[in-house]
């Protein structure tokens, strides 16, 4: 059952013109998350300061 | 001046009008107006004096039947207004005059004057029930009280003659006829919708009392009585809702003379619904009693906010924490002053400050007690104050793209194409700056356009890092694809055909293509649905040999080419005298390949081959497809029949269902003994199911069919002997190998013979040439077109990311970390 992204609430795709949004204001609320760079995906490790993000595949040589 | 006509002024020019007089002309000051509004106003002030009654606890019904011509009877069971003779009137009239006559011939004449009589009331002030009789064509009054029935009528507002004794009756009560003036209104009939409303609004807002409605002409009936009042006022408001809390909150009680009953509850809705009144009369322009309960609320929920920590990052206003609400606050004021356009605006200032302490204490405690709807209350005001500031962003990017159209500002760091042939344009997005570089060399400078992304990274919690799209990078695509977004959106104004994400096949590569799916997905949903997004392919290897050039795209089809290569003319010497070669041989390594991966998988958990081939079953030499735990005991089973017939016996001697549990969590839980509740020492059956077993064994059996059993596969204990044990021969070349396992390697290494590999770690690594000889060039690229079923995944994939629970995330990043482990040959 599809639910919108940002109140869950169920969301009929084919008939909801907000889609995948229930509603324009809901919309507008994600909208505004990517504005405010408040959608991250996380990550696997955390550099230290001033070091760059670790490449895992360094860690080996190439096959 | 001596010129200008002498005007008379005398007392002939003044004329003093009687109540019904000044009534009739002056309605506007009593009832508002003549239209539907006013007319309907007639039935709620005969209407109102019954619930007063039945407030003040002397009548349990009102019914209210609209008649065949067009009439209104109101009756009650309360006590019937006195019609016996009143003093002070008759002697001001100087004739003979009972109280009834007065109620409905006297303005301001009546029991509400009278503390004594009614606590508080409704209707228009005392002026009610006399002016709904000045304005009617014909009224009659019938009062049944202290064993008789007693009758008035009148005729617009004059009496036909004295109160006059009907007879005998054991019952009590008023009973009121009375038709609408067609001289005053000009509509005269009366509306089932308006009135219904209005009568069951007052069953609401007086719970207990029994209202009966019925129209005689279409036969139409209906009954309203509330036991739970406004409570139940609220739940008929949600009815279309959802509501966010189960409970609908209620705040009752009484000071200084005030009393109130509130009830309320928070639904999905945007808009707040507030429905207020002060002695059963709808303020709709508000007044102290709205300001007072507005000011608490706000205050209640914004001290929760922070407590809790919901409010660190945006506090919403007192308009956030409304939305959604719906609420019924009913006042009860000894004396109200309404002020206002419309009169309905209470003014009496002590309710503000009464309203305001009590919601404010009974909130506070109410959010203490009841954590979960407390939460979902307060992250409504969150998504009310989010709302709220991404419209303001959402307009002001608009502007700005206003502004850029006509200015013509891309963005700076977009590579646009010269063409303006929208079908033919592409729109690279392109991961990091320098595969931007190369991108840029090696495209089609006409039609492909190249707009470089970075992930950003962020301190998005004390012990996480988040990877994001920076704002910049959201607007840019916006900007660039040009086709806008949400309300404005408009594909026909797309600046491109094929929006192509390009990232790295890595980590950081995947999580950036989650995200720019996802945004695709959430906020150009047609740029998707229609087929215009599509992820490009870049090549995993690039392989050299002496005659040319070549790339290969994936991992597994590196592999396979590798084994076919290196099959080429090898024969395997088994050391029993076979020679393996030709298809048997190709059969044999495509056995092991797939042997491989299973294999690989179960060393993954920690199970060793060699272990596990002492688990087989003698009988048909199958390896063990379930790891069971049980308590303390550990048991391994070869088949569903096996352990069926285990847990039926566990179940026999604990004499019930067993308890199961799953191994993750006793894992999560750092048990060592998954056999046992984590934390509790209580046996639990956990059941691992070993689902590469079953390659393994159908590898196995094929295996069986050339010769070969399992200790094949494992490397032997073998001193005293130089000689290898299997041998792969290719020309004059030999490799001894110690068992099958190293046949695939030594095959694949002589694949490798030749040629020169390389593995791209990234797209920056690909020169500009190489990126558009591969990825970029129409003629030799491989693009995947994005379905809706791709992005709605990335989605999924996104909200789990995103979500609180801290599990799947844990998984996702363990996953991811295993898949960078599995890239490396």
């Amino acid at each position: 059952m599809p639910s919108c992204p940002v109140c869950s609430s169920h969301v009929d795709l084919a008939t909801t013109p907000t889609v995948p949004f229930c509603c324009d204001r809901c919309r507008l609320i994600d909208l505004g998350r990517w504005l405010d760079e408040g959608y991250g995906v996380p990550q696997p490790r955390k550099p230290g300061p001033g070091e760059p993000q670790p490449d895992p595949a360094d860690a080996e040589d190439d096959g | 001046m001596a010129d200008e006509p002498q005007q008379d002024y005398t007392s002939a020019d003044l004329k003093h009008l009687s109540d019904r007089e000044h009534v009739r002309e002056r309605f506007s000051m009593y009832i508002g107006d003549n239209t539907a509004r006013g007319l309907h106003h007639l039935v709620y002030e005969v209407v109102d004096n019954s619930i007063d009654e039945c407030m003040a606890g002397y009548a349990k019904r009102v019914s209210v039947t609209v008649n065949v011509d067009g009439s209104v009877t109101v009756e009650d069971d309360g006590r019937g207004i006195p019609t016996d003779r009143h003093p002070q009137l008759s002697e001001e009239m100087d004739r003979e005059v009972s109280t009834l006559e007065g109620v409905m011939t006297v303005l301001k004449f009546g029991g509400k004057f009278e503390k004594g009589a009614y606590q508080t009331s409704g209707g228009l002030h005392g002026v009610g029930v006399t002016v709904v009789n000045f304005l009617s064509e014909w009224c009659e009054v019938e009062v049944s009280r202290e064993g008789h029935v007693w009758q008035q009528e009148y005729q617009r507002g004059e009496p036909t003659g004295l109160v006059r004794k009907m007879g005998t009756t054991t019952r009590a009560g008023t009973k009121t006829t009375f038709k609408p003036d067609p001289q005053i209104f000009p509509q005269t009939k009366f509306s089932w919708d308006i009135l219904s409303r209005r009568l069951r609004e007052l069953a609401f807002l007086n719970s207990g009392v029994r209202i009966t409605f019925n129209d005689a002409a279409s036969g139409n009936a209906d009954e309203y009585c509330y036991e739970r009042g406004v409570e139940e006022f609220v739940e008929h408001l949600n009815k279309a809702s959802d509501p966010i809390h189960a409970d609908v909150i209620v705040i009752k009680g009484s000071s200084e003379g005030v009393s109130w009953d509130i009830a309320l509850q928070y639904t999905g809705e945007y808009t707040e619904s507030l429905h207020s009144y002060v002695n059963n009369i709808s303020t709709t322009e508000g007044g102290t009693h709205v300001s007072g309960f507005r000011a608490a609320l706000t205050r209640a929920l914004n001290s929760y906010g922070k407590k809790t920590g919901l409010y660190k990052d945006l506090v919403p206003t007192g308009e956030d924490v409304r939305e959604g609400l719906t609420v019924v606050i009913s006042v009860r004021v000894p004396e109200p002053q309404f002020e206002g356009q419309t009169k309905t605006k209470l003014g009496n200032g002590e309710v503000e400050g009464i309203l305001n302490s009590a919601v404010g204490d009974f909130l506070g405690k109410y959010l203490e007690e009841n954590p979960k709807s407390a939460k979902a209350i307060a992250q409504k005001g969150v998504l009310a104050a989010e709302a709220r500031e991404a419209a303001k962003k959402a307009k002001q990017l608009l502007r700005e793209r206003k502004g850029a159209l006509s200015g013509g500002g891309l963005p700076g760091k977009l590579r646009d194409c010269t063409s303006r042939d929208v079908e033919r344009c592409e729109l690279y997005l392109v991961e990091g700056d320098s595969a931007g570089g190369s991108a840029e060399g090696g495209r089609h400078r006409e039609y492909q356009a190249i707009l470089p992304l970075r992930g950003k990274i962020i301190n998005a919690y004390k012990s996480r890092d988040d990877k994001v799209l920076a704002n910049e990078e959201v607007r840019s695509m916006i900007s660039a694809i040009g086709a806008g977004i949400g309300d404005e959106a408009d594909l026909g104004k797309r600046r491109y055909d094929k929006v192509v994400i390009m990232t790295d096949a890595d980590v950081d590569g995947s999580h950036i293509r989650t995200l720019l799916l996802t945004f695709f997905y959430r906020q150009m949903y047609r740029l998707v649905a229609e087929g215009h997004v599509y992820v490009a392919q870049p090549p995993l290897f690039r392989v050299r040999s002496k005659k040319n050039v070549y790339y290969v795209q994936t991992e597994d089809e590196m592999k396979k080419q590798l084994l076919d290569q290196g099959l080429g003319e090898g024969v395997f010497l088994p050391g029993d005298g076979r020679e393996i070669a030709g298809d048997e041989m190709q059969k044999l390594c495509r056995t092991l390949s797939g042997l491989e991966d299973a294999l690989v998988a179960m060393e993954k958990r920690g199970i060793s081959l060699r272990d596990h081939a002492g688990r087989r079953d003698p009988k048909t030499g199958k390896l063990p497809m379930y790891h069971v735990y049980y308590g303390v005991e550990e048991h391994w089973f070869t088949s569903r029949d096996e352990l069926e017939a285990f847990v039926k016996g566990k179940e026999k001697s604990a004499g019930g269902e067993l308890a199961v549990g799953r191994v993750e969590e006793a894992q999560a839980a750092g048990d060592a003994t998954p056999g046992t509740a984590p934390g509790t020492g209580d046996d639990q059956l956990v059941v691992v199911d070993l689902h590469e077993v079953r390659s393994i064994n159908a590898g196995m059996k094929e295996l069986e069919a050339m010769g070969f059993g399992i200790e094949s596969l494992l490397p032997e204990d073998r001193t005293g002997t130089e000689e290898p044990r299997y041998m792969l021969r290719r020309g004059d070349n030999e490799i001894g190998l110690e068992d099958l396992r190293g046949l695939l390697t030594a095959v694949r290494r002589a694949g490798e013979k030749g040629l020169t590999i390389t593995r791209f770690k990234g797209l920056g690594e690909m020169n500009a040439e190489e990126l558009r000889d591969t990825t970029l060039d129409p003629a030799n690229r491989t693009l995947l077109r994005v379905t809706m079923t791709d992005a709605a995944a990335a989605d999924d994939l996104f909200r789990v990311l995103m979500g609180e629970k801290v599990e799947p995330r844990r998984e996702f990043i363990e996953k991811h970390a295993l898949d960078v482990k599995n890239l490396d040959v």
